[in-house]
């Protein structure tokens, strides 16, 4: 396939950079595999992501860490998944652009403009309902700025925790009245992308979907593509087996610990926790927590800063103290004793009011 | 003196056990054991469903034992049980409950309705609920000593008539016996063929055996009408006999209650360990042909089938005896459908065929056990409870039926190897 590349093409800006066309098939038949589709769509993805015009993206912050951005920009460089980033046409990313002031604003504005219906809007950090001044960028209120930015969205991917479902900031007792993107966008396609921070490749391969479909890959019910988020940390976990045989670390350094078991009993909450981190792993691939020595801690999941401590094993109550939990059974076992010695009064009465039967009065004397 | 409703209420009070308690609050109403009782499936009726005919017992239950009930009855939310209720559920608890035990096998949750059925009984009749044959058949086993009105001399004249008509001896209160032989009213009455092939037997096996005056009769009306201070009396004469004559075992004979009444109620009734053991005749039969000591020769041609008495079978745990014993004299011996644990109920037992007004229940309900006869496709069926055989003469006279019904136990007498002995 050696035809010219178009100009402004993907497959040009690749060409530039001196990217031969087999690695990036080797890319694209790692995403391929990734996003759990055929084999055979590598080439068809190769054919559609070179073909692309650079895809206009808006990249918007609001209450958020910059963990999420942090983490695209973490993976290494030289890497495809980096350079898909220069492929896009990243128009507006306040952390990221080089531009200030009234000059960034008017990027924003122009991509919007030139790409109407067409760009992609990208959200990190939720947004305070509570008072609009909690969060503002350029003097526009984070609600506004959102409203304003998606009507012209052709999708919107909401990336990291508190995008996608309120994250850190909603935590309980929720001080800015924080909201995902999600309950206030209800006319768009939204991609959830959740994580604390989310994983760099599920990022980049949502958009490397994108860019090829020219839809939104599949969800599950919160919104998450099924290829990263289908199944549990748990099931994919290296260190499953050791669950099946009930071999568990009590602490973090006793020996069953130094012997990688399971560490559900310390707190791990990879059983409910959808991800792909025990397959797809982080820095390259080269770790994720629970390989590290740490149990998951659920991020990617709606709420899990309120789902109960970090170190309670799941089958553990989470809301009722060990003296409350003392307390109800002290009183169950009291109520148990009254109503037992209650019933037993009643049967020993029942008795003692017994007269033996005999063959004359198994009938009635009226009968 | 009188049956009323209080002593009726009191006794329900009574009789709730933790296993009750345990099966009133664990009914998940499923419905499974109506599918599994003759009466509903034969009439299609729901108030045939098992469980539905305790809900008197249920609701004493419920008012009396549980923290809801109490607080409704002392805010007078509750209905309480009245007589009016127990004269509406006397025929659910009496006529359409043969005590067969077969909802039990069913329910998902374990709840014996059998068991309940007969604690629910104790109240039904210290109310004057009990139907009125039974209440008779109950007087005359107490005064008189059989259900039937029987006396020792009847059960003498069948001595001397079967002696006559094998050349061997009965033996009466013999001390230091092996068995003590029990017999049913029926067997005495309408099947002397019993006695008779049991004579043969017990003299081929070298087996000594002996019936004693005062505890010839095996059943026991005051398990039937469910009166336990009854049945107590009645079963303490069989217990009293027995260790007077310092028998090892007693056996139960061809006879279905008489074998739960002795074998499971009757430890619990008396409030001791029994010192003999109580077997049912095909328990010693099987016991004799395991041993070697009961030889037959020849085989039965005709194709035959074999109808499990509930007792015996599904709540006495007597199946695999029958099964090898017919083997040894039945050349074409065929399983009805259901056989077994899961056999369906002749329809009259539980006192259901002492009792005239449920006749005609019990004739539609022998519908089922007439498809069952009829998928064997034999004329020969064989059991072990004379109680079961003469609801089902009954049944397929009813229905025209051509087949014939025997005593297992006799026809292993018809195949023995008559030995004499030097």
């Amino acid at each position: 396939m050696k035809q010219a590349e178009q100009p402004g093409s993907v497959g040009e800006g690749l060409k530039q950079r001196g990217i031969t066309r087999r690695e990036f098939l080797k890319f694209c038949t790692a995403m391929t595999a990734m996003l759990a589709l055929p084999p055979a769509m590598a080439s068809v993805m190769a054919e559609a992501i070179s073909k692309a015009r650079r895809q206009s993206v808006i990249w918007l912050s609001f209450q958020e860490c910059t963990g999420c951005t942090e983490s695209i920009t973490r993976s290494h460089s030289p890497t495809l998944e980096n350079l898909i980033f220069d492929l896009i046409s990243l128009d507006y990313h306040h952390t990221l652009q080089a531009a200030s002031g009234a000059a960034a604003e008017h990027a924003r504005e122009l991509a919007m403009k030139g790409n109407e219906g067409k760009y992609l809007l990208i959200v990190d950090g939720s947004i305070p309902l509570g008072n609009p001044g909690y969060s503002t960028i350029a003097g526009i209120s984070n609600y506004d700025m959102l409203l304003e930015t998606a009507r012209g969205a052709a999708a919107i991917v909401a990336v990291g925790t508190c995008a996608t479902y309120g994250g850190l900031p909603k935590a309980d007792p929720n001080p800015t009245g924080a909201v995902s993107v999600g309950d206030i966008i209800k006319d768009k396609p939204i991609i959830n992308v959740p994580g604390c921070p989310p994983i760099p490749v599920v990022m980049t391969g949502v958009l490397a979907h994108f860019l090829t479909f020219g839809n939104i890959p599949e969800l599950d019910a919160l919104g998450r593509p099924k290829s990263f988020y289908g199944e549990t940390i748990h099931d994919r976990c290296y260190r499953r087996p050791f669950y099946d045989q009930g071999k568990f670390a009590q602490t973090f350094d006793d020996e069953a610990a130094r012997k990688g078991w399971c560490l559900f009993k310390l707190g791990c909450k990879g059983p409910v926790t959808y991800n792909a981190c025990a397959t797809t792993k982080w820095n390259d691939g080269t770790s994720f927590p629970i390989q590290s020595g740490h149990g998951c801690i659920g991020c990617s999941e709606p709420n899990f800063w309120d789902a109960g401590p970090l170190y309670k094993a799941l089958s553990m109550p989470v809301s009722a103290t060990a003296a409350m939990l003392g307390g109800a059974a002290a009183a169950g076992a009291a109520a148990g004793v009254a109503i037992t010695w209650h019933n037993r009064s009643t049967k020993a009465a029942a008795k003692a009011a017994h007269e033996k039967v005999t063959v004359q009065e198994l009938m009635r004397e009226e009968k | 003196m009188s049956a009323t409703l209080a002593k009726g209420l009191n006794s329900f009070k009574e009789v709730i056990d933790a296993p009750i308690a345990s099966f009133f609050s664990s009914c998940v109403h499923c419905g499974l054991c109506a599918e599994a009782c003759l009466f509903y499936t034969e009439t299609g009726d729901a108030k045939y469903t098992p469980i539905h005919k305790l809900e008197p017992l249920r609701r004493v239950w419920q008012q009396e034992y549980t923290l809801l009930g109490k607080v409704g009855k002392a805010l007078g939310l509750s209905t309480p049980v009245t007589d009016a209720e127990l004269t509406e559920w006397e025929p659910l608890v009496y006529d359409s409950c043969t005590l067969c035990g077969r909802c039990a096998m069913v329910c998902p949750v374990g709840n014996d309705m059998t068991y309940m059925i007969r604690k629910m009984r104790e109240g039904m009749a210290a109310s004057g609920h009990a139907p009125e044959d039974l209440v008779g058949a109950t007087t005359r086993a107490v005064t008189i000593g059989s259900p039937m009105g029987i006396k020792w001399p009847a059960v003498l004249a069948q001595i001397k008539h079967v002696q006559a008509e094998t050349g061997i001896e009965v033996p009466v209160e013999k001390e230091g016996a092996e068995y003590l032989v029990l017999m049913s009213s029926m067997e005495i009455i309408n099947f002397p063929e019993y006695l008779s092939a049991l004579s043969r037997i017990f003299k081929q096996a070298g087996v000594s055996w002996t019936l004693a005056q005062d505890a010839f009769e095996a059943t026991n009306s005051g398990i039937q009408i469910g009166a336990s201070d009854l049945a107590r009396e009645i079963v303490s004469r069989i217990v009293v006999a027995a260790e007077r004559l310092k028998v090892k075992c007693v056996i139960s004979p061809e006879c279905g209650h008489a074998f739960t009444a002795l074998r499971w109620e009757g430890p619990n009734l008396m409030g001791r360990p029994f010192g003999f053991e109580v077997k049912h005749i095909l328990e010693v039969l099987d016991e004799l042909h395991s041993a070697g000591k009961l030889k037959t020769q020849g085989k039965d041609k005709r194709p035959l089938t074999y109808h499990d008495p509930c007792q015996i079978a599904r709540r006495g745990g007597v199946v695999e005896q029958p099964r090898r014993l017919l083997h040894e004299v039945a050349e074409d011996f065929r399983e009805m459908p259901d056989a077994g644990t899961m056999n369906w109920c002749c329809g009259g037992g539980g006192g259901v065929s002492a009792n005239s007004r449920a006749e005609p229940l019990r004739l539609q309900a022998f519908k089922h056990k007439k498809g069952q006869i009829e998928a064997t496709g034999t004329q020969t069926l064989i059991t072990a409870c004379a109680n079961c055989r003469i609801v089902m003469e009954e049944g397929l006279e009813h229905y025209h039926m051509k087949v014939e019904v025997l005593g297992l136990t006799e026809l292993l007498a018809e195949y023995l190897v008559e030995e004499e002995k030097t």
